[in-house]
């Protein structure tokens, strides 16, 4: 009993300190060594999964009466089943192809370059944080990439690639409460810095005292974010707070351009940052 | 063998979380099946173990978000301790105690996950609606993934 419990203490002190160099270390190359060699040995999951995911999801409704048929009916009913899957795909695929023609037509209008890149994972506990998309370094994403998602026809700022693997990137969301864009809100075109709340929500804040900052107003990103291109809309104004009485300035809650709830695609424009900015990217530069 | 399938056991508890949270979200929710894998490992294998399978199944879930790296290791870590150290004072093994423990564990760990990203990153990363409701799923969900553990550790003898 008490040699079980020596193994025990030591292992949760192996483990505990494991978890807090980890933890403490997140910038440092061993630890983002780490983490890249643990995503890759779980990539498999994900990787079959996308792939695999949408044949799944079609197998016909009676796949179990056809294994109770006898041979020659099963060969005919896997037939009429193939045939199924192929009705199925071809009908997912029509309107598919419907949404992205209606929003290539959009992104052909888009001054900067990039690629459509498939959802391939969100995960409910971090919904509002990140997600995975099935593009990666094969494909020419990079770092610090702008992510675009399409509400209705019109192009809203959804996020920036916080991770690039081979056949996956992470996207890091705006509504993370890590992320942060610098903006500019309409009309005066009044610079504010928007961050997200790890919500629905974004809050834009370090808006002086005395500005008109009305509800509606359309906030897009600014010229001086060094992270994403200007011109791109972020969101609006949903509600402002007043000003507290220990700060100079004011903050207001912002609907995103992006529902997170309803994206299926998104758009990676190339930023093609250069080497000398995209260190500063790195130092948290917005 | 026991080593390469627990491995295996690992891998699929994580890859079953990753296709049920895309394809049977409901309300954007889901029982968080890393957790009840971590949970039933921890009731059933002996201490080393079950504080072994909560740091790697942890690191599953540290890879999938972009919260703390590191932080729901330490979590579910701590969780394996703490329910060797439960073990000894309740029985575990009724669907109803494990109910019970998924409830309460369930909140300690999102509260506790809350308390390491706001220390070491300054983020809010868990959501209210996760919170309220996530608990209550992953508590339906421990007694199933214990009984399908607890029949692998029968037939093949992991854990």
């Amino acid at each position: 009993m008490s040699r079980e419990k020596d193994a025990a203490n030591y292992a949760i002190v192996f483990f505990v300190a494991l978890s807090v160099i980890l933890l403490i270390f997140p910038a440092s190359k061993l630890a983002h060594t780490a983490r890249i060699a643990v995503s890759y040995s779980l990539y498999p999951s994900m990787h079959y999964g996308a792939n695999y995911g949408h044949f799944v999801r079609n197998v016909p409704a009676n796949f179990l009466s056809l294994l109770e048929t006898d041979q020659e009916n099963r060969a005919l009913k896997d037939k009429v089943r193939a045939m199924e899957i192929k009705l199925q795909e071809a009908s997912s695929f029509t309107s598919e192809n419907e949404r992205l023609a209606r929003e290539l037509r959009l992104s052909r209008s888009l001054p900067w370059a990039g690629s459509w890149a498939r959802i391939v994972n969100k995960t409910p506990a971090d919904w509002y944080g990140s997600f995975y998309i099935d593009k990666g370094s094969d494909d020419g994403i990079e770092m610090n990439d702008t992510v675009l998602g399409m509400q209705g026809d019109r192009a809203g700022l959804a996020g920036r690639v916080l991770e690039v693997y081979t056949k996956f990137s992470k996207v890091l969301l705006l509504t993370n409460s890590a992320a942060s864009a610098v903006c500019a809100i309409a009309p005066s075109g009044l610079e504010a810095l928007v961050e997200g709340k790890g919500t629905w929500l974004l809050k834009v804040n370090y808006v002086p005292e005395e500005s008109a900052l009305a509800e509606g107003a359309e906030i897009t990103t600014a010229p001086a974010g060094l992270l994403f291109p200007a011109g791109i809309y972020v969101g609006k104004v949903k509600k402002v707070y007043p000003r507290e009485s220990f700060m100079n300035f004011i903050t207001a809650d912002v609907s995103p351009a992006v529902d997170v709830n309803t994206l299926k695609e998104v758009f990676v424009l190339r930023r093609n940052l250069p080497m000398e900015l995209y260190s500063a990217v790195q130092g948290g530069a917005k | 063998m026991t080593v390469l399938l627990e491995i295996m056991v690992c891998l699929a508890s994580g890859g079953a979380y990753w296709w049920w949270t895309q394809s049977l979200t409901f309300f954007g929710l889901a029982p968080n099946l890393i957790f009840a894998a971590a949970l039933s490992a921890a009731i059933l294998a002996g201490p080393v173990k079950g504080i072994a399978w909560g740091f790697f199944l942890g690191l599953y879930a540290d890879m999938l978000g972009s919260g703390v790296f590191g932080g729901w290791a330490l979590t579910y870590s701590l969780m394996g301790y703490g329910v060797y150290i439960m073990k000894h004072h309740f029985d575990m093994d009724s669907p109803f105690s494990q109910l019970v423990a998924a409830l309460v564990l369930s909140w300690a760990c999102l509260l506790f996950y809350q308390a390491l990203s706001l220390v070491f990153s300054s983020i809010n990363p868990t959501g209210l609606k996760i919170f309220l409701a996530e608990p209550f799923l992953n508590a339906l969900a421990v007694p199933v993934v214990f009984q399908m553990f607890f029949w692998l550790k029968r037939r093949a003898g992991i854990l």
